[in-house]
């Protein structure tokens, strides 16, 4: 194995892992595609019910794995879908964040946005924003577990 | 390992533009558990769906994943399509290469390899997949509705008129509610009974609406489709089916008690009708007010009734009743002014709140129609209304704005002028707020031609005076302190939640807000519906509201009802959660957070050194439950789990999406 | 000046075998001594003859609630004796429904806090024998004579920080009780590595958690860690690895802190018995002091009624992100 696989931070596009909440985010992100707007291809959405349903553990997974960061997006506080999740991932996640940047994280690695359905421009641009945000910090090395490159791409 | 195959559509351009698709479709065969991997121009037409369907079955496919449009899109489309080839529908995955990459990305060099990690993660998943049902559910094709005032009294005439068996339960032994107290109606000053009478009446006449007066619902257990509800129907000691209405044994009744009806501001005999039109006509004896139930003797009511109606020993009965669906249309309280002590209220029987003084002007009101002073029987000359007493007011009563105190009391000042043509109405307010149709013409026709005089500001204090009261207030326009002697004050006290809906919101398992309205599931768009399916809102419980909004509210919760019930079954939500009970160590935070009340308790036996112990559990009723996952992130130890967006499914998601080719 | 904590234990003796001779309880979790003079471990007394080895010393910092789920199995009524943090700890478990109150007698012990042997001997300068308490001071016997330290500079560090000595739920108070305390300085190290900047604080944490055996004592002790089975252990998914390197043990400790968000009684048992001496508690106080300042202040264990900030909400509630 080539010492730049084993270290993937070496020479590539930063990755960020978008967990969007099916009802507004993905939709808003839905909207950015078929209003033909532009953002990088590093980013890459996962889609989950809701906000709520984001377990912390997703988060410092993707950490792991090689993301250098990580964006939950969720409907506006009020317009959950199922009316109280977004409520609940606020504290949990405001709580999370806090602990993640206590471990020496950097606040732009985990961020959570509200994003309707309507708002596809704001989609676009947060992820042309928080990308920029995250070049200029440079690849994420916290967390990350040098051996998933690897030791997937092996078998 | 699963046996998956991929299939990446061209969108015509719309992929293949800026996707090598050739390139999607190699790396995906090099994928774990990938047996079969092609690509077409269109997937979702026809021939593509073949094109999936032949390759299911030639190639043995446990898995399917669609490289193609969002699931938003064609997720149902091409499950269903696996369905017709004996797949289970959700074994299949989407990976969404079009609105989140090829739309998104300008070149090829930068959408092909995201194309393939979308693939990749969606492959990943799908690994992980099990088959799912969506749970079916029976209706009980009949529907309750709690609460006979206009709202419920319009729900049960639009369910029973669609065909569907409805129970009104009431609790006062009339239905007709708020809108049975009211002289007038604004805009256009219909009579109130003269619009209302009817539909009471046709309520009572239908045959499939059965009327539970003097009623209350104790329990309600069950869910969507399926409630089991009881209901405690109170001795009314009175044989409704001998009672022809005759009205003697109130005539004849020795016993007073306050009104209810008239909140106080008159009596009633211990038997009695609430009001004259009252639905059914068929009096209740108040068993605290009544001698014979107090004392032992007395008995007139019985002596007197010609048709042997009176029955001392009616007891309380329990009826046990299943319903399919449920609506809440238990109204709205007038706020007690009495803690405002600059107003007076409850010192001076001349100083009213907004519902007392539109007593006075109907004609089986405690003034039987005059519009007189309680203190001396004298028409008032000078008339002040105060408005937002208890609305709009952070510090002291309800953040809210009632909504109807502007318009009613812009009624009443013109009524006012009516029935005592030299007297003038002076009224107070912060803002007047007539949005509505016809209503700004309304409130401008009392301002203009029937001198009103409207005073921007507050009052201060108001205190009698030799026989008149002194209103002291502050006009915010012109920042002078006006002082007017008044014959009698009227207070727009707030529109608030009944004083038990707390109880009501707690049986039904529906939530409220802090003001302990009713919520509903969604603001905007699902404004009768609340988190508990099946059970919906209608009228003044939500937030205050006019009769226009509350009859178009019932309308809609009735066409929902409508709608549920003629199901013959009901399809659940498929991705719900799930309660390995092994695990759990029943701490119940799920249950905590679970907006549709689907979690709850339940008692398991397990085996344990030596012999059986009992340990509660979580539990998730499918048919509640609407897959939100909000419980799996609460629980530590992974226990409960989400079906469709399972622990595993994500993090496979999460493991696959990072890897970079 | 109240009386000695060694001087308690008659009274403590006579209340308990009351109890356990006339069958209001079957078993009694209480302290007896270990194999050193400066170890109390845990007894479960269940006669009379074993109520003979009951102590209630300078040492009895095990937390006997921990030890309610498993004995509740096999006993119908148990009866246990609590000092402030056990009577958090009691409360955290019956907040999470381990434990039934009703099935539990509660003896509350007012604590002065427990002894740090390694101060002991530290301060011993020679070879410690024993030592003796008067007047809130301690007198070492050592080899080399007696040398006499005030009481309040010997504690464990987690006695030090303690903020509620007197137990909050009882079912008799057995003696009077001593009063809150305010340590102004509790949140002290967490500020100071708040202020540190993020590269230098990861630094900070990968060094210490490099330590982390994955031995676990951390959970064992915990009274918010409850679990069946630990998402350590389970297989399916998998959330933690099991290899000794930064990434995983970052995963355990900022998991196993982030499950006590809102919970954490902060009692300070993780970081005792940690063999390794990571600062555990300055990633438990770090989200005790963020729920503090974002949803208001909530310390867990001291009412079992009240909400733990996580299982509820406020739409107005602030975010920790910037919201737009």
């Amino acid at each position: 194995m080539s010492a730049v696989l084993n270290d993937p931070a070496v020479g590539r596009k930063p990755l960020i892992v978008a967990f969007c909440c099916n009802w507004c985010s993905y939709a808003g992100a839905d909207l950015a595609g078929t209003s033909r707007m532009h953002y990088p291809s590093n980013v890459k959405v996962i889609r989950v019910p809701c906000s709520g349903r984001i377990n912390p553990m997703f988060v410092l997974r993707a950490f792991q794995r090689g993301a250098d960061g990580v964006l939950v997006a969720g409907c506006h506080p009020g317009d959950c879908h199922y009316s109280t999740g977004n409520y609940h991932s606020r504290r949990r996640l405001s709580a999370f964040k806090r602990l993640l940047e206590f471990a020496g994280f950097e606040p732009e690695r985990f961020e959570v946005r509200w994003i309707s359905a309507s708002e596809g421009d704001k989609f676009a641009e947060e992820m042309e924003a928080m990308t920029a945000k995250i070049m200029a910090l440079g690849p994420n090395r916290k967390m990350r577990d040098a051996r998933w490159q690897s030791k997937s791409l092996s078998k | 390992m699963p046996r998956t195959g991929v299939f990446i559509c061209h969108c015509g351009t719309n992929i293949a533009a800026t996707v090598d698709i050739d390139k999607v479709v190699e790396a995906a065969r090099s994928f774990p558990g990938v047996v079969h991997a092609e690509d077409y121009r269109y997937l979702c037409s026809e021939v593509g769906q073949d094109l999936i369907k032949k390759a299911i079955k030639e190639h043995n496919l446990d898995r399917v994943v669609v490289g193609t449009c969002s699931p938003r899109m064609h997720e149902n489309t091409f499950r269903k399509a696996a369905a017709e080839a004996g797949l289970n529908p959700f074994l299949l995955e989407v990976a969404n290469i079009r609105e989140q990459c090829s739309w998104v990305h300008r070149d090829i060099a930068e959408a092909t390899p995201k194309a393939v990690a979308l693939v990749r993660a969606a492959t990943a998943k799908a690994a992980q997949n099990d088959p799912l049902e969506a749970p079916s559910m029976e209706v009980e094709k009949r529907a309750l509705v709690i609460g006979g005032g206009i709202a419920g009294i319009q729900a049960a005439l639009d369910i029973a008129e669609a065909g569907f068996t409805v129970d009104i339960v009431e609790r006062e032994p009339s239905i007709g509610g708020r809108m049975a107290q009211l002289e007038k109606t604004f805009p256009t000053l219909d009579c109130s009974a003269c619009i209302l009478t009817p539909k009471m009446v046709e309520v009572a006449q239908h045959p499939n609406i059965n009327l539970l007066t003097y009623s209350e619902v104790e329990q309600v257990n069950g869910f969507v489709g399926q409630f089991d509800v009881t209901i405690r129907k109170k001795a009314r000691s009175v044989d409704a089916t001998r009672c022809t209405g005759c009205g003697i044994c109130h005539e004849k009744c020795p016993k007073k008690a306050p009104a209810e009806f008239e909140m106080g501001r008159s009596t009633r005999k211990a038997i009695y009708v609430p009001f004259p039109q009252a639905v059914p006509n068929v009096p209740v004896i108040d068993r605290q007010a009544c001698l014979y139930f107090q004392k032992g003797r007395c008995q007139i009511c019985a002596k007197e009734c010609p048709a042997e109606a009176i029955d001392f020993e009616q007891q309380d009965e329990l009826l046990e009743r299943r319903y399919g669906a449920i609506i809440v249309s238990t109204g709205f309280d007038q706020m007690d002014p009495s803690g405002y002590g600059e107003y007076g209220y409850g010192q001076h029987p001349d100083i009213l709140t907004g519902l007392e003084f539109e007593r006075l002007f109907n004609a089986s009101g405690p003034t039987g129609g005059k519009v007189v002073r309680f203190s001396d029987g004298k028409p008032p000359k000078k008339v002040v209304f105060i408005q937002c007493v208890g609305s709009r007011d952070k510090a002291r009563g309800m953040n809210y704005c009632s909504k109807i105190c502007c318009m009613y009391t812009a009624k009443q000042a013109i009524l006012l002028k009516e029935k005592v043509p030299d007297a003038r109405s002076y009224i107070f307010y912060i803002d007047v707020r007539a949005a509505g149709k016809g209503y700004e013409e309304f409130q401008r026709r009392a301002a203009e031609e029937y001198d009103v005089a409207y005073l921007r500001g507050q009052v201060g204090k108001i205190f009698p005076e030799n026989d008149y009261l002194v209103v002291k207030g502050v006009d915010s326009l012109s920042g002078k302190t006006i002082e007017i002697k008044a014959d009698m004050v009227v207070l727009a006290a707030a529109s608030i939640a009944r004083a038990d809906a707390p109880v009501v919101g707690r049986i039904l398992g529906i939530n409220s807000d802090s003001y302990h309205f009713f919520n509903e599931a969604h603001p905007k768009l699902r404004p009768v519906e609340t988190h508990t399916a099946g059970v919906f809102i209608a009228g003044a419980c939500q937030a205050p509201k006019d009769i226009p909004d509350t009859v178009a509210q019932a309308g809609a919760a009735a066409a929902k009802t409508v709608s549920l019930l003629s199901k013959e079954v009901l399809q659940g939500e498929a991705c719900t959660a799930v309660v390995n009970q092994a695990e759990c160590s029943g701490c119940l935070y799920c249950e905590a957070v679970c907006p549709y009340g689907a979690v709850s308790a339940v008692e398991i036996e397990e085996r344990s050194a030596g012999g059986t112990i009992k340990r509660t559990v979580a539990e998730v009723n499918a048919a509640l439950c609407q897959g939100c996952g909000s419980c799996t992130a609460i629980c530590r130890s992974g226990s409960i789990n989400l079906k469709g967006f399972s622990n595993e499914q994500i993090l496979a998601e999460v493991d696959a999406i990072c890897l970079q080719c | 000046m109240a009386e000695q904590i060694s001087e308690q234990i008659i009274k403590v003796k006579k209340v308990v075998s009351q109890d356990l001779l006339s069958g209001r309880i079957d078993l009694l979790l209480g302290w007896e001594k270990g194999h050193f003079w400066w170890q109390s471990r845990p007894l479960f007394a269940r006669s009379e003859e074993d109520l003979e080895r009951l102590v209630w010393d300078s040492f009895c910092v095990i937390n006997l609630s921990r030890y309610l789920p498993d004995e509740l199995k096999e006993n119908k009524k148990i009866g246990v004796l609590v000092k402030g943090c056990d009577a958090r700890a009691f409360n955290r478990l019956l907040q999470d429904r381990i434990v039934e109150r009703e099935r539990v007698i509660l003896y509350g012990l007012p604590c002065p806090g427990m002894l740090d042997y390694a101060l002991l001997i530290e301060e011993a300068g020679a070879a410690l024998k024993g030592i003796a308490e008067r007047n809130g001071k301690v007198i070492l016997q050592t080899d080399e004579g007696e040398k006499e330290l005030l009481r309040d500079d010997l504690l464990l560090a987690k006695c030090r920080h303690c903020l509620h000595p007197d137990p909050v739920v009882y079912d008799q108070l057995l003696f009077p009780p001593l009063g809150d305390r305010e340590e102004l300085e509790h949140f002290k190290s967490v500020e100071e590595l708040e202020e540190l900047p993020a590269d230098e604080r990861y630094a900070y944490w990968e060094k210490e958690l490099s330590r982390c055996l994955r031995c676990y004592a951390c959970r064992q002790v915990c009274p918010y860690c409850s679990c069946l089975e630990c998402f350590v252990e389970q297989k399916s998914p998998r959330w933690q690895g099991r290899a000794y390197q930064p990434s995983e043990n970052f995963m355990f400790h900022l998991v196993r802190a982030y499950h006590g968000t809102g919970r954490c009684i902060d009692c300070g048992e993780c970081e005792r018995v940690c063999p390794v001496g990571i600062p555990l508690m300055e990633l438990n106080r770090k989200l005790i002091k963020d729920i503090n300042e974002l949803y208001g202040h909530y310390e867990a264990g001291l009412d079992p009624e009240q909400e733990p900030p996580l299982l509820t909400y406020r739409p107005a509630d602030p975010a920790a992100f910037s919201e737009k």
